[in-house]
């Protein structure tokens, strides 16, 4: 549309320029400099939009490298939750001896309950505890032969916390029961609680070093991306570079890149969590029902949901600078 | 402005593509560099920018000499330097406009001063009505302007062109080279290499005459009309 002929008068006649020799000096003007960032910002995410499938796969990868420790954080959480439960219920379970009568050991739990370290001493007869043990056994023909009821009346003693009290100690209290003359045999389950612990801060453990390496491995897809895009983009950088451009001119683009990646990812794994809590909610509230409902499945909050994408967005911005600025300096010329 | 001081540039290669040249540009001079092809014109130019550092000898621009220049006081350098480049060397994925406004937005101008010059940059060359086009659709000749517009732009003063009329037409060639002398005519120093031994007689400016990387001749024809 613009012919040869249309333009003829394309050198136009000077008004021109004062002080040509007065160039443009790269000013520390603050307002400019945050123009080309946020220029760099949106204009970044233009140039990812323009590869939607190679985004959506590097994303998705990084979501997914994301979302497995966070899913494995979420699991600790709720069997520490859990296990927390179990260590503040801190039942000790008492056999009394065959020949105890209900009275007296209706009279010994009355003893029991006025202690201050004992909260709820429950009672358990011999029948309750044989009707229980139809219910649940499957030998409920079995039991049928027998001709007398064999069970111990059972006392079920929760401790009361004792905030001095280290929480994996054995508490006093079990070993006055066990030297009562009442009591045949006192079942609190110190090690099994203390093997607990030791699995849950194993799993913490894990969790940790995992995401590390997930991490790592996040940094490196970004990396690998963003050197890519580096290289398919020498020509125009080194044109920048030839009309002046500071390192951190031609870096600031990658780097918003990387952010987005980072940033999208960080969506991603947030997404994918959801997905897998909605998928398992059903099945988690019918077990945990079956726990009287005293323990709550602990869900992602706001606070880590907010610092999962922070700490996305950091790592995406990090890679980029790991490869951009090995890479732009090999890359200038002279 | 420009002094070169028994510059020698031998290549990795071994080719010696300079060879012992001294010279020296006065502030607000046009000079052409002329001589056969492989005469070492481009690589002459190319030290001016610090594209290559010389081998022996050294450069001196606006009294600094540039072998004193690190890595990072390059883009200084170069953000002082107007440069037009035979191929153009736009930016193909952004518009004629963004094209131009590249050396302001180097050097962090606001946005709306960017727009003032960029348009008047434009308008120079013709190109105004242009300025969203992507360069892809314009013609080798409109490339090579929004090239001269984006050299310009920021008023450097120091501006060098290798071939900037390559492959143009004898008419546009006279246009473009109109415009170098008139940025000259504002106080800046203009730097031009080229085979066009018309043009160069036609334009009665001082011409250094290179021959196997040596300087031959260093003179100021008498001007043949206009
Ligand atoms: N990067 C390089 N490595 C090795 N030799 C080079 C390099 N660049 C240029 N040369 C050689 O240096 C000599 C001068 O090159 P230069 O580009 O300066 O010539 P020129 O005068 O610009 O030629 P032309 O008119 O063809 O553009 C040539 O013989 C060329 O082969
Ligand atoms: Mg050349």
């Amino acid at each position: 549309m613009n012919t040869r002929k249309a333009t003829a008068p394309r050198v136009k006649p000077a008004p021109v320029a004062r002080g040509a020799s007065r160039s443009a000096k790269p000013r520390l003007n603050m307002r400019a400099w945050r123009e080309h960032h946020a220029y760099s910002f949106f204009s970044s995410l233009a140039r990812i939009g323009a590869r939607p499938w190679a985004t959506a796969l590097t994303v998705l990868v990084m979501g997914l490298a994301l979302a497995l420790p966070l899913l494995l954080f979420l699991l600790l959480q709720n069997v520490q939750g859990l296990s927390a439960g179990w260590q503040e219920a801190r039942e000790i379970t008492v056999f009394l001896k065959p020949e105890i009568e209900a009275t007296a050991a209706t009279q010994f739990a009355e003893s029991l309950r006025v202690r201050s370290d004992v909260a709820i001493v429950k009672i358990r007869t011999p029948d309750e505890g044989l009707a229980e043990f139809r219910s649940q056994s499957g030998f409920s023909d079995a039991l049928k032969v027998l001709q007398a009821n064999p069970l111990p009346t059972v006392l079920v003693v929760t401790a009361r916390e004792n905030p001095r009290e280290n929480i994996n100690a054995t508490p006093a209290l079990v070993e006055q029961l066990k030297s009562d003359a009442k009591v045949d045999l006192v079942q609190y389950d110190a090690a099994w609680r203390q093997r607990l612990g030791a699995i849950l801060a194993l799993g913490e453990r894990v969790v940790q070093v995992l995401a590390g390496l997930l991490a790592l491995g996040t940094l490196l897809v970004v990396g690998n991306t963003v050197r890519l895009d580096i290289q398919s983009r020498a020509a125009e950088i080194g044109t920048l570079q030839l009309l002046g451009a500071s390192k951190g001119f031609v870096r600031r683009p990658f780097l918003y890149i990387g952010l987005w990646y980072g940033l999208l990812s960080g969506f991603v794994a947030l997404l994918l969590v959801l997905a897998v809590q909605l998928a398992l909610g059903d099945a988690l509230a019918h077990l945990l029902s079956s726990y009287d409902n005293r323990f709550a499945f602990s869900a992602l909050g706001w606070i880590p949901a907010s610092l999962v994408l922070v700490v996305s967005a950091a790592l995406g911005w990090f890679g980029a600078w790991l490869v951009a600025s090995r890479h732009l300096a090999q890359g200038q010329p002279a | 402005m420009i002094r070169f001081d028994q510059v020698t540039k031998r290549y990795d290669s071994g080719y010696e593509a300079l060879h012992d040249l001294s010279f020296e540009i006065e502030a607000g001079e046009m000079v052409f560099v002329t001589g056969h092809s492989g005469a070492g014109k481009s690589t002459l130019l190319k030290l001016l920018a610090l594209i290559e550092r010389p081998t022996r000898g050294s450069v001196a621009l606006a009294g600094q000499n540039l072998n004193q220049t690190r890595r990072r006081g390059i883009p200084r350098v170069r953000r002082g330097i107007g440069m037009v480049f035979q191929d153009h060397r736009l930016l193909m994925d952004r518009s004629v406009f963004e094209n131009v406004a590249m050396p302001l937005l180097i050097a962090g101008l606001p946005r709306e001063e960017t727009a003032k010059r960029v348009r008047a940059a434009l308008d120079k060359v013709g190109l105004l009505e242009r300025e969203k086009a992507a360069p892809i659709t314009l013609s080798g000749g409109e490339q090579q302007r929004v090239g001269i517009a984006r050299a310009i732009v920021a008023k450097p003063p120091l501006l060098i062109a290798d071939e900037p009329t390559g492959n143009l037409d004898p008419k546009l060639s006279t246009e473009i080279m109109e415009l170098f002398a008139e940025f000259q005519q504002v106080g800046a120093t203009v730097l031009v290499a080229t085979h066009d031994l018309h043009l160069i007689r036609r334009m009665g400016k001082r011409v250094l005459v290179l021959d196997h990387g040596r300087l031959i001749d260093d003179f100021r024809p008498p001007v043949v009309g206009a």
